[in-house]
């Protein structure tokens, strides 16, 4: 089932998988609300290929039965949730198809078929929701037909390399829900901006220590690390002393009236509301 | 009907949260909507899941409404056999710069309320999101204003006396982040904590005048809106005064005709006739509460972004030394 010949041909693409993990916690929390006597889930993956790369954007849990002869997978559940999504996001096709569970399963290769008559190349996720081995590890496998000439003998799956790939605003969402134990609030904007800046310091402690420890000889320079820092001093932007006085009291200038006018409005609509003259216009 | 029944949080899945965002960003520069499920559990709301809308029902009616409503059934029975919550709780929308205090939102929520009686919308505001700061807000109206709007009672008179300031209009709920175990470990294994985040690159960033001025430019719009409102409750007010004139015009010279006709000793003409001045409607000022609510957002943000610029300056300042 799962190996690595080295005497058939690699996969002939580079394909590799990418991750959201908008998809990634849809399979925990499917996992989680499972039927008692199941003992894994399965479901489509939705996303788009680009050349090289295919990535999960979507997922959703398709139901299924499996005992040890058989194996039944609720087709129309599937196409109907499948053509739901499409309507909302019409770009998004099916790649392939998850299962959880610490390894792969007897019964894959017939859904992995299957699936590859739906999607062309459809790529098999592994998501260990079990946490064998105390980590929770994520595989993806494509499928590849081993055959003698014109005779199919069996299907074997391929591991490919796969990254959890984060969205730009998704940052902010799963930074937040790491640095939070069973359940937080969210920070406020300027909790938030004190935790960045306290980041932002210990890093320049760090620098600043490596530094003085390599220049007093404690620790070995690395060239390499001396040029990124020089690099990345060099960037920030010296400016002459009267430059720097101007933009930066103009700066705040500007800031100071936004606020300025921002709470004048604010007073404005206060104090027309208590005195009931929010009819008379605004001079 | 506030008291045990008040809602004091809403507890959203971390899974939420992330689908949310996902959809809202991918739909950009479009506004988009969605369906939220969970359980209603005592004095917290908890949102276990949600599926978004497809475009096109908020936009068309007519047909595309029971394709609407046929697709809500669709998604809802699927969930359902895969054991997901059934259980409608509300709804989310994505906005622009945080603005949305519209009388859709409000007919919306009037129209869940019937059914639900603790729907909550979530707001989400993308823009605000790429620049580092979590933009989710979980907003009901209150009771208060439900039973008055659906009254369509919504003249001056009347919210003076319901004591109705436009600030009690909407309320904003608590927000608390809930994640499963499993979710719990999964986030440890995705984001080893590290030394710093692209969020914290994005909210270290000095350049805001963009953001300012889009905030302004819609600051000024709404202030012009304002200012049309209150024309209109100034004209309103103006022919009412006119009408009343006009009246006691017509009265006086009804009372001369039939001191006239006593004189002359003819049938008197009445000295009330209702279907000639028929009183002028009193305006609702459910849009000057409404407009009042926008531009107070604008202040506040314009206000947190302005604090946290001058910060970022003065920490430059001495970086600069």
């Amino acid at each position: 089932m799962k190996g690595r010949s080295l005497l058939l041909p690699t996969l002939g693409t580079n394909l590799s998988v990418k991750i959201h993990p908008v998809a990634l916690f849809s399979i925990c929390d499917g996992y989680i609300r499972r039927n008692e006597k199941q003992d894994r889930v399965i479901g489509t993956l939705l996303g788009v290929v680009s050349e090289g790369t295919v990535e999960i954007k979507n997922c959703y849990i398709v139901p299924h039965n499996e005992s040890s002869e058989q194996v039944a997978v609720d087709i129309a559940h599937h196409r109907t949730m499948f053509e739901l999504h499409q309507r909302v996001a019409p770009a998004e096709t099916v790649v392939g198809w998850f299962a959880t569970g610490p390894a792969l399963y007897n019964s894959d290769a017939l859904i992995q078929e299957f699936y590859t008559k739906e999607a062309p190349n459809s790529v098999h996720l592994l998501v260990d929701t079990t946490l064998s081995g105390g980590k929770f590890s994520i595989h993806a496998f494509m499928s590849r037909i081993l055959s003698v000439g014109e005779k199919v003998l069996s299907t074997e799956f391929v591991e490919m390399p796969c990254e959890v790939l984060f969205g730009d605003a998704e940052r902010v969402g799963v930074e937040l829900l790491a640095s939070g134990g069973a359940s937080t609030k969210p920070l406020t904007d300027n909790e938030s901006l004190v935790t960045s800046l306290k980041r932002l310091e210990e890093l320049l402690d760090k620098v600043q220590s490596y530094v003085d420890d390599v220049i007093e000889g404690r620790a070995k320079g690395d060239p390499v690390i001396g040029r990124y820092l020089a690099d990345t001093l060099s960037v920030v932007p010296h400016f002459s002393k009267p430059d720097f006085e101007r933009l930066f009291n103009e700066s705040t200038q500007d800031m100071m009236m936004v606020t300025y006018l921002s709470n004048l409005l604010r007073t404005q609509i206060a104090l027309a509301d208590k005195l009931g003259t929010s009819q008379l216009p605004i001079v | 009907m506030m008291s045990s029944s008040a809602l004091k949080t809403v507890q959203l899945d971390g899974q939420v949260i992330l689908k949310i965002m996902q959809h809202c960003n991918e739909a950009l520069p479009q506004l988009v909507t969605g369906q939220l499920l969970g359980l209603d559990v005592g004095g917290t709301l908890e949102v276990t899941d949600c599926f978004a809308f497809p475009a096109s029902v908020a936009d068309e009616e007519n047909d595309d409404e029971n394709a609407g409503a046929s697709y809500q059934l669709d998604m809802m029975r699927c969930l359902r056999e895969v054991n997901v919550d059934n259980n409608t709780v509300g709804w989310y929308q994505s906005t622009n710069l945080g603005t949305f205090q519209t009388m859709d939102l409000i007919e919306t929520f009037v129209n869940y309320h019937e059914n639900i009686k603790k729907c909550v919308c979530i707001v989400y505001d993308p823009q605000r999101s790429s620049r580092g700061s979590f933009a989710l807000k979980a907003i009901r109206l209150k009771d208060q204003f439900i039973s008055l709007f659906k009254e369509q009672k919504l003249t001056a008179k009347d919210l003076r006396d319901a004591n109705i300031a436009w600030k009690d209009v909407f309320q904003e709920i608590p927000i608390k982040i809930q994640n499963s175990a499993l979710v719990q470990a999964l986030t440890a294994e995705l984001e080893p904590v590290t030394a710093a985040t692209q969020g914290d690159l994005d909210r270290l960033n000095l350049s805001v005048a963009p953001f300012l001025e889009k905030n302004i430019e819609s600051l000024l719009d709404c202030v012009d809106d304002l200012v049309l409102e209150q024309q209109k409750v100034t004209t309103y007010h103006k022919n009412v005064a006119r009408q009343a004139q006009q009246m006691t015009t017509w009265l006086q010279k009804r009372k001369q005709e039939n001191q006239a006709r006593r004189a002359a000793g003819e049938e008197l003409l009445p000295e009330e006739d209702p279907t000639q001045f028929k009183p002028i409607p009193e305006l609702s000022l459910l849009d000057n509460y409404l407009i009042s609510n926008q531009l107070s957002t604008y202040c506040d943000q314009l206000n947190i972004a302005c604090t946290q610029s001058l910060q970022k300056l003065y920490i430059f300042e001495s970086l600069q030394k």
